[in-house]
């Protein structure tokens, strides 16, 4: 259990037994190149950057790639982390970290292709019927448009209820920027919904009057 | 979002949020177990790729090393090359003094003889310097009276030899060279091999060829060119030709006795060919040619002018045109050199003559007309690009082109002319114009 990560051969190492360390073990372990280290961070931290991911972007295969690239890169830079109990801050901040990069490379995409890509909507298991999925697309297609800060700052605070200092922290940018972001966003998202005549005729029924 | 007291048309936002945040679900386990297979698998592939990254820069930085090496090896190696030994040498009959000043300690001269294989003998009576020994080459200087040199052959190394105002580039050969400074005469008899003699000289730097004996005098701006028989003895040094004293008859007389320029031929005194020719003149009426290589110019402008020029451009033989364009040249008669030339051209299309009359009307036309004598530079050098003359026509089209067009018109043909002729007569010019040192 102690060989270096660089010296292990690779196998799947998910021992239930060590899933009671704390994090500051875990963070020690991952600094020391442990090899269980590995797999009980992905099973602790994997759920939460995976929904997350699939909430911010749409799309669970996504998320996916997403995730394995986050914990590539938490893998690689564990030795730099300090302060040990901060693991799950440590995760969440590379989390957000490739959210950003992936909404702006997806912006990015969006710009240098001739047609807008229709949204994909891609959710896990759980069975959404027709109309929601419908709606759902619209939705994300909006959130498309948005800006990349703009939807991050959406997504952390809208459908992963954080605190506006918590998105302040962990997207390194301050608190009046992130109040500002979030009303643009919900501004722009607003007018788009009213004059969207798909959802417009959608939230004009009772059913949405809630 | 749901939130009671929030605006009526953020309802819909809310709503929507709800439904995007309560659609998806928590991972199960078995998502999770895959997605750590997935893991270790992208963390293998990706040390793998950083692996033969590592492997690809070390073997390009391998590669970069040992390029710099091969150059560092070669450039020490070319640098040995060009490390000449140092050249020693020794004194005989009397001994260098501080300036390289050679003082002789008899009535024999003093001799130096080179490591290399080079002598240089100084006249009883001839004051020089040793100028300069070091792995460029040599430099003496001849202060007064006669000196012979019997230079060695080198690519390496350049000799050079100062006598007064002239210098005399040495590219291995045997030649003995004189100055006498209360009379400014300068005279050089070269024996074998090959020199450039620079100085006040009319028309530039002069080529000598084994066999030619070059006499300047100065004060008379006379400078006279006379071919040798190359087996001839040799002529004792600042010994006037008229005092040579009796020499065997040649053989066979040069067909183009020589070349010589001069602003008053006519009262130079003939050399030692001069009067082997006079001497034959008992016997038969000298040629045009003959009377060329005595300095009777005028003799032979005017007998051209008794039979008629126009007849004797039409019916003189391809020698005596020659012989007539060089009389005409020498006499500044650019109008009738430059007929005879044409003359030439005409009548004896396809010889070798007729090559070298084109470079001869470029001559001619420079002092009249640059462009057109550029142009018949250009017909020689296209026309006869490894010719007598092609260094010389190379080294004129050089600078009238830097006269006529400028310098970066000229440095291209400067940079031909150093691949061409690296040690020509024109080199300085030639690197001066390409900003070489």
């Amino acid at each position: 259990m102690s060989k270096r990560l660089s010296q292990v051969s690779l196998s799947l190492v998910a021992g239930t037994s060590c899933r009671d360390v704390s994090d500051v073990e875990l963070a020690q372990g991952l600094a020391a190149g442990e090899a269980w280290a590995i797999g009980v961070t992905w099973h602790r931290f994997a759920p939460m950057v995976l929904s997350m991911a699939e909430r911010a972007l749409g799309s669970r295969s996504d998320a996916e790639d997403l995730a394995q690239d986050v914990f590539l890169s938490i893998f690689q830079k564990a030795k730099n982390l300090r302060e040990p109990e901060k693991l799950r801050s440590f995760v969440y901040s590379f989390a957000v970290f490739g959210l950003k990069s992936e909404l702006r490379r997806r912006k990015l995409r969006g710009w240098l292709s001739i047609l807008t890509p229709e949204a994909l909507l891609e959710f896990g298991q759980r069975s959404v019927d027709v109309e929601s999925r419908d709606l759902l697309r619209r939705f994300y297609a909006l959130l498309d448009r948005l800006s990349a800060r703009d939807r991050l700052v959406f997504s952390l605070r809208e459908l992963e209820s954080m605190t506006i200092e918590e998105i302040a922290e962990v997207m390194q940018i301050s608190v009046s920027t992130v109040k500002r972001s979030l009303a643009h966003a919900v501004a722009r998202l607003s007018h788009w919904i009213r004059t969207d005549p798909g959802l417009a005729e959608v939230f004009d029924t009772q059913r949405w009057q809630r | 979002m749901t939130r009671s007291n929030e605006p009526k048309e953020v309802r819909p936002l809310s709503a929507l949020t709800k439904l995007a945040r309560d659609s998806v679900t928590r991972p199960t386990s078995a998502d999770l177990d895959r997605g750590l297979t997935l893991l270790f698998a992208r963390a293998t592939a990706r040390k793998a790729r950083a692996v033969k990254l590592i492997r690809w820069s070390l073997a390009g930085v391998l590669a970069a090393v040992c390029t710099l090496l091969g150059f560092h090896v070669a450039s020490v190696m070319r640098g040995r090359e060009r490390e000449q030994p140092a050249v020693a040498y020794r004194v005989e009959g009397g001994s260098v003094l501080a300036g390289g000043y050679l003082r002789d300690s008899g009535d024999d001269g003093v001799r130096l003889i080179f490591s290399e294989g080079t002598r240089v003998e100084l006249m009883p009576g001839a004051r020089g310097r040793l100028r300069s020994v070091d792995q460029e080459g040599t430099r003496v200087v001849l202060d007064q009276g006669s000196a012979s040199f019997d230079v060695a052959r080198s690519h390496q190394r350049r000799w050079l030899v100062d006598a007064g105002p002239f210098s005399v580039a040495v590219k291995g050969t045997l030649f003995t060279v004189s100055w006498d400074p209360p009379t400014e005469r300068f005279e050089l008899t070269l024996r074998h091999g090959s020199v450039v003699v620079s100085g006040p000289i009319v028309n530039g730097d002069i080529e000598l060829r084994a066999g030619q004996r070059l006499v300047v005098s100065l004060p008379r701006a006379e400078t006279l060119i006379t071919e040798e028989p190359p087996n001839a003895p040799a002529v004792a040094p600042n010994t006037p030709p008229s005092l040579t004293g009796p020499d065997p008859e040649p053989e066979n007389q040069p067909s183009r006795a020589g070349s010589a320029t001069a602003s008053d031929p006519a009262q130079s005194p003939p050399s030692a060919t001069a009067r082997r020719i006079e001497a034959n003149q008992v016997e038969r009426k000298p040629s045009w040619a003959q009377h060329l290589a005595l300095g009777h110019w005028d003799q032979i402008l005017e007998d051209a002018a008794r039979s008629g020029i126009d007849r004797t451009l039409e019916t003189a033989s391809s020698e005596d045109l020659f012989a007539l364009a060089d009389a005409a040249r020498y006499r500044r008669r650019t109008d009738l050199a430059s007929k005879a030339l044409l003359a030439q051209r005409r009548r004896f299309a396809g010889s070798a003559r007729s090559l070298d009359a084109l470079f001869l009307l470029g001559r001619v036309d420079e002092s009249r007309d640059r462009a057109r004598a550029l142009g018949w530079y250009e017909d020689y050098l296209q026309r006869a690009p490894r010719g007598t003359y092609a260094a010389e026509a190379w080294g004129r089209k050089m600078v009238l082109t830097h006269e006529l067009e400028g310098r970066a018109a000229a440095r291209p043909i400067a940079e031909e002319y150093l691949r061409r002729f690296p040690k020509g007569s024109y080199a300085g010019a030639a690197r001066a114009l390409c900003g070489e040192p």
